[in-house]
């Protein structure tokens, strides 16, 4: 399958911080929806920095439309829409004069797109962005990055401060943006209901490490929990195990093939697992 | 670059707007009073030029308390570009500042006559002027982004001082360079030294600059 977006290897050292994104490699490939996941502070923001060009890496490769991206590539930016966590544009503007700026950097700049999205979106033409709820700004951050007709959507958690209709709303209309097969999104986001509806691929980072990257229909009929007492754990393969947390009278196995697992070992409860279970085995259980 | 220079006009403009009726209402006043004493004058001439490239330094405070400045360096610009954009707005809000100091002086001087000693004066005052901007922007773009926002005031005072003794530094050359109760040519000379040299730091600032906007991470 064709990638829109390669990682290779990347990594980044904040000395004062001592924070490290160490070695991440992940890919997406065209026409699907890519949900990174991790607590704050993982390397989310570090890794979109790393892709961007924001931020310098260290070392790795990272490829944009098969090619690595430098400063002077002012073309490919034109096929990235970005939205931020937080305010994206200064307050002192207009959507107007929004529009009138962005018009002046992206040659394919749509503003009778950017006008619809406002509407769609109920969006006051020319009220100051100061004016608008947190909501508005990462609404209007939204038609920004899609009224440039761009083939890559990187949101930074673009969803977290939306209402959950509002949330939905955004969900459709990326849905709506990856019906084209050109076209991808890379969400980061620690709201991991979003992304069990819509990503197609979620890549766990915690502490600056990638710890899994799977396709999201993997995840639903493959991966599974154990419910198991202390002996039953013993009694494991370890070969099955990925993760496992012990709480107060059991202990959660997270393992990728439930079907597989059910059928050794009949006398565990197994169930199906969801994203946020997933991100609180690996991040904060035990490998074996 | 389109796109950028309308960037920066959007985040000096409403500054810009306050400052320009502060400075129609101050010019009439000093039109309007007689002008035997010229330090009216030359207050107003230097706050039209230097108010105006304050301004236009200043705004970029306003941008770097969103993630505007990062979300640019995802939009197809260069680094370069955005840079260069900082440089070309100063150029045209001093050109504003210059065009009020001039019609300033000029109504003056057709209400009340020439104020000056010598009609190079209000040469020299447009050196001092121009100079004293383009010492403040070279100084302070390179330092605004090696920095950082949160230092943006006292990057813009210490610039700013910077330049002022700058000036007063290089004229105090151009006496050592010519002898006591120079010709016009010299004065000339003295003031095209001194904004020869603003200009040059000026454009040697903006590569500078651009370099360091290079290594910086958002």
């Amino acid at each position: 399958m064709e990638k829109i977006l390669e990682l290779q290897q990347v990594s980044k050292t904040f000395s004062k911080s001592n924070f490290t994104l160490d070695n991440v490699t992940f890919s997406l490939p065209y026409g699907s929806i890519l949900g990174f996941v991790g607590e704050n502070g993982a390397g989310k923001t570090t890794t979109i920095g790393c892709i961007l060009n924001t931020i310098a890496k260290d070392s790795g490769t990272v490829k944009l439309f098969g090619k690595e991206m430098r400063d002077a590539d002012t073309e490919m930016r034109e096929k990235i829409g970005v939205v931020y966590d937080g305010d994206n544009f200064p307050a002192y503007w207009t959507a107007k004069q929004l529009s009138e700026v962005m018009d002046g950097l992206y040659t394919q700049w749509d503003n009778s797109l950017f006008q619809k999205y406002l509407e769609d979106f109920h969006l006051p033409v020319k009220q100051k962005i100061r004016h608008y709820s947190r909501g508005m700004t990462m609404k209007l951050a939204i038609a920004a990055a899609l009224a440039h007709h761009p083939q890559l959507l990187v949101l930074d958690e673009a969803t977290s401060g939306l209402d959950p209709i509002m949330r939905d709303e955004m969900l459709d209309v990326f849905l709506e943006f990856v019906q084209d097969e050109n076209h991808s999104i890379l969400l980061s986001s620690h709201i991991t209901s979003d992304l069990e509806k819509i990503a197609d691929y979620i890549t766990f980072i915690h502490n600056g490490k990638l710890i899994m990257s799977v396709s999201k229909n993997d995840l639903v009929y493959n991966y599974a929990v154990l419910r198991c007492k202390e002996s039953q754990f013993l009694a494991l393969d370890p070969k099955d195990i990925l993760a496992f947390r012990k709480r107060d009278f059991q202990i959660d196995v997270l393992v990728p093939n439930g079907k597989e697992a059910q059928k050794k070992y009949k006398d565990i409860v197994t169930d199906h697992v969801s994203v946020d279970e997933i991100m609180l085995l690996l991040v904060k259980g035990e490998r074996v | 670059m389109k796109g950028l220079l309308k960037n920066n006009l959007y985040a000096t403009l409403s500054n810009g707007k306050v400052f320009s009726i502060i400075m129609v209402l101050l010019g009439f006043f000093v039109v309007v009073m007689d002008n035997k004493i010229p330090s009216l004058i030359i207050g107003y001439m230097l706050l039209g030029m230097i108010g105006f490239s304050l301004n236009s330094i200043a705004s970029l405070r306003k941008e770097s308390s969103t993630k505007w400045s990062k979300y640019k360096l995802t939009a197809p610009v260069k680094r370069s570009a955005i840079v260069q954009s900082y440089f070309l707005s100063l150029l045209l809000w001093l050109g504003v500042g210059m065009i009020f100091a001039g019609i300033g002086v000029t109504l003056s001087i057709m209400l009340h006559g020439f104020p000056f000693n010598r009609n190079t004066d209000i040469f020299m005052l447009f050196v001092a002027g121009i100079g004293i901007s383009l010492f403040m922007a070279a100084i302070f773009f390179p330092l605004f982004y090696i920095g950082g926002e949160e230092r943006n005031e006292v990057f813009l005072a210490i610039s700013f001082l910077c330049s002022i003794g700058i000036v007063m530094g290089l004229t105090s050359f151009v006496q050592t360079l010519f002898p006591a109760r120079m010709t016009t040519i010299q004065v000339i000379l003295g003031g095209m030294i001194i904004l020869g040299s603003a200009l040059l730091i000026f454009i040697l600032s903006c590569p500078l600059t651009v370099y360091v906007c290079h290594k910086k991470s958002y």
